[in-house]
């Protein structure tokens, strides 16, 4: 405990910014226990000493992720998940969020291993589930997305690695830049979600011929490139990888052949409203971190909480966080009406109730706008300390260069996720680029 | 063989703030968990079934308004086998005595069980009384401030339980009462969310007086011996003395306090 927290008479009460009572009872009982399980094993100091000494990410605390249940609850049950809901998953989002305001954990276990690992599961054959996934919702492997290339990652569809077909197999060609988790993979197994283009170029539709495969980190041909120094997320690794004459099998082809663009859509949705829900948690935590230290630190006689050039900022970014909260429930609620239907196609525009560009169009706003918040709301926070708040002993700093990372390019820049919605909004004639 | 484990959800005392007008604590928005002895106590029921090689059913027993409901949740997925909560407006206000008489008809009912498992106290009134209490009106044996238990069998159990000398190994006649006295630095399971969506698919029941039998005046606060006159926070003490100093020089100013003090 900060020595400033200890005031005389006794220790402050902690400022909690959190409400429970829109809960179900067991959403209650997750949070009570992850949140226990954090204080053993990942309290804040812990969090920024991770940071401070770089990826791989601590194996034992990827198993006790696991152990806890948070990796890939939405799996359906008979294939080794939960069957929880998107609902569900946000909250657990949230509250990773919250225990790792640096991003990390929900970038590599929710926004990628949940995310994206639950389209990998609802794609892939039970060879892959069975070796791949359900050893990944263990903790025991390592599974990500590779689309990015280092021609670019926000134009999903041109991109320049290649599949042909040599027998029963496929044989596999490119690079893939930015990948999140390579040194985990290779330190514990696994592998990625690699789309290739496996057929000619159409020209006005380069999004046709894409097919998404299931390539192991092992694959002989497969190269690992030296992981990148980011700014922040820094317990995470964020690597490439070449790939000469990799060949897999057809079974390790993801759905069917030239659909991988829908799929990836597809992905892009689930982890965005993961990375959405962590993006609320982590503003949580730095307003409520924040809080208590303006509360007690005096500057010209009176607590800096009680000047209004401090406070009317913190209540503006904590009106936007819970506004930002309401805004992930709602797509939460969406998304769960997404994959209730049975027989849902992807972008049929048959869900329930919405359709799933209406869903992404919701799922883009919180994509854009709440990693920012928290991004901006660090940076307030860092304001509102001083010189404490530009340290690394408080997490802020932490936070600011960690949630950066979703407001320029991971799961989708900014105005990729602005073409979204506004395609939406004003309707495809609008579309900025074609 | 089966344990009941009786429970009770209590105010979180490191949430508790007091009105510094009526002295008296504020409920409003303090959240409840479940009590810490109780926990420690299910904690131990679970350890234990997971060591005899005997079928072992554990029922988590309560007493408390329907969202004691949620401290039965967690016991279900720390790892109970079903619960029972004893709800109704009958049961309310009811002191050691009431409680004790509740909770061993509701054991009764319940059915043959060879070790009630209580915790040594709850956090909240602080009496250490139920748990005894319970063992005298079902006429069974008691151990109290346990601390671990290591065996049992059909007929016997052998725990160890904590003295002001040290500890004593006991082994005692089932069916028995174990209050459980929580160990120093004792981490309680964290259950996981695989096993709190279980959870949910367990057996829960909620009884009534009427499912217990007798007389309502029996009962709660009719049912009780002891009248409350008045709940007060005592007054907050002084600010203290720190003395922070080399140690000679802090030793000199502590011994020149107490001896101006007349405490020496
Ligand atoms: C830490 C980190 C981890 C990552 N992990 C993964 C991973 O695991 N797997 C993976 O495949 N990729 C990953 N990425 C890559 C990520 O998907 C890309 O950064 C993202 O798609 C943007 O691509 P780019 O960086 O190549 O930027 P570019 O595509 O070059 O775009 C640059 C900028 O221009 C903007 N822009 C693009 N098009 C337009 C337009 N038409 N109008 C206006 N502005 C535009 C973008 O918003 C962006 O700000 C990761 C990135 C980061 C930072």
């Amino acid at each position: 405990m900060p020595v400033w927290a200890i005031f005389k008479g006794g220790i402050m009460a902690r400022t909690k910014l959190s409400d429970d009572r829109d809960l179900t009872e067991e959403q209650r009982l997750f949070k009570e226990s992850l949140l226990e399980w954090a204080e053993r094993n990942m309290p804040l100091d812990r969090v920024i000493k991770m940071n401070r000494e770089g990826h791989p990410y601590p194996r034992e605390l990827i198993k006790g992720l696991a152990d806890l249940g948070v990796i890939m609850g939405t799996v359906p049950e008979e294939r080794g998940g939960m069957g929880l809901t998107w609902k569900d998953q946000a909250l657990i989002a949230d509250i990773i969020g919250y225990i790792d305001p640096s991003i990390a954990t929900a970038a590599g276990f929710m926004a990628v291993e949940t995310g994206w690992g639950f389209t990998i599961d609802r794609h892939a054959n039970d060879e892959i589930r069975k070796k791949y996934v359900q050893p990944a919702i263990r903790g025991d492997k390592f599974i990500g997305i590779a689309t990015t290339e280092p021609g670019g990652g926000s134009d999903v569809a041109n991109f320049k690695c290649t599949g042909e077909k040599d027998g029963d197999e496929w044989v596999l060609n490119g690079e893939k830049t930015f990948i999140s988790g390579v040194e985990e993979a290779k330190q514990i197994g696994g592998g990625y979600w690699v789309n290739v283009r496996t057929g000619e170029k159409v020209p006005g539709a380069a999004h046709k011929n894409m097919t998404a495969f299931f390539v192991p980190i092992d694959s002989e041909g497969l190269t690992p490139t030296e992981p990148y120094d980011d700014a922040g997320r820094n317990s995470i690794s964020t690597g490439g990888f070449i790939m000469e004459d990799v060949r897999v099998p057809e079974e390790y082809m993801l759905g069917e052949k030239d659909k991988g663009f829908y799929y990836t859509m597809e992905g892009f949705d689930n982890a965005r409203i993961l990375i959405g829900a962590s993006a609320v948690g982590v503003t949580r935590r730095i307003l409520e971190e924040a809080a208590d230290y303006i509360k007690e630190r005096e500057v010209f006689g009176s607590p800096l909480a009680k000047y209004e050039g401090i406070q009317f900022e913190f209540v503006e970014r904590y009106t936007e966080m819970e506004a930002s909260r309401l805004m992930v429930n709602k797509v939460a609620d969406m998304q769960d009406t997404r994959y209730d239907e049975e027989g849902w196609a992807e972008r049929s525009g048959k869900a329930k109730t919405y359709s799933p560009t209406e869903i992404a169009k919701w799922i883009s706003m919180i994509k854009y706008k709440v990693p920012h918040l928290a991004k901006d709301t660090a940076d307030d926070a860092m304001h509102w300390l001083g010189a404490a708040g530009y340290s690394s002993e408080y997490i802020f700093e932490t936070a600011w260069r960690g949630v950066m990372s979703y407001c320029v390019g991971a799961e989708g820049g900014a105005n990729i996720q602005k073409i979204v919605i506004g395609r939406e909004t004003l309707g495809k004639d609008y579309v900025p680029y074609k | 063989m089966r344990f009941v484990v009786c429970v009770k959800q209590v105010p979180d005392t490191t949430e508790i703030e007091v009105d510094e007008e009526t002295g008296t604590i504020i409920r409003e928005g303090v959240p409840s968990v479940l009590n810490a002895f109780d926990e420690f106590a299910l904690n131990l029921a679970v350890e234990l079934k997971n060591e005899v090689e005997e079928d072992v059913e554990i029922v988590a027993l309560s007493m408390g308004p329907p969202q004691a409901k949620e401290a039965l949740n967690k016991c279900l997925a720390i790892g109970a086998d079903r619960a029972v909560l004893l709800t109704d407006m009958v049961f309310a206000g009811a002191d050691t005595w009431a409680t004790s008489v509740t909770l061993s008809r509701a054991i009764k009912n319940i059915g043959k069980t060879d070790i009630v498992f209580m915790g040594q106290e709850a956090s909240d009134g602080n009496t250490a009384q139920v748990g005894p209490e319970v063992a005298a009106h079902m006429g069974i044996p008691q151990l109290t401030f346990v601390t671990e238990v290591e065996s049992v069998n059909n007929s016997h159990v052998v725990a160890k339980k904590e003295t002001d000398e040290g500890f004593v190994r006991i082994k005692c006649e089932t069916p028995v009462m174990i209050a459980c006295m929580p160990t120093p630095g004792f981490e309680p399971r964290i259950p996981n969310i695989r096993e709190i969506m279980k959870a949910k698919k367990k057996e829960y029941q909620e009884w009534s007086h009427e499912d217990l039998g007798g007389d309502p005046s029996e009962y709660g606060l009719d049912g009780s011996e002891s009248v409350v006159i008045k709940t007060y926070s005592p007054p907050p003490k002084g600010e203290g003395i720190i003395v922070d100093d080399e140690p000679e020089v802090a030793v000199k100013k502590l011994m020149d306090f107490f001896e101006d003090e007349g405490i020496l």
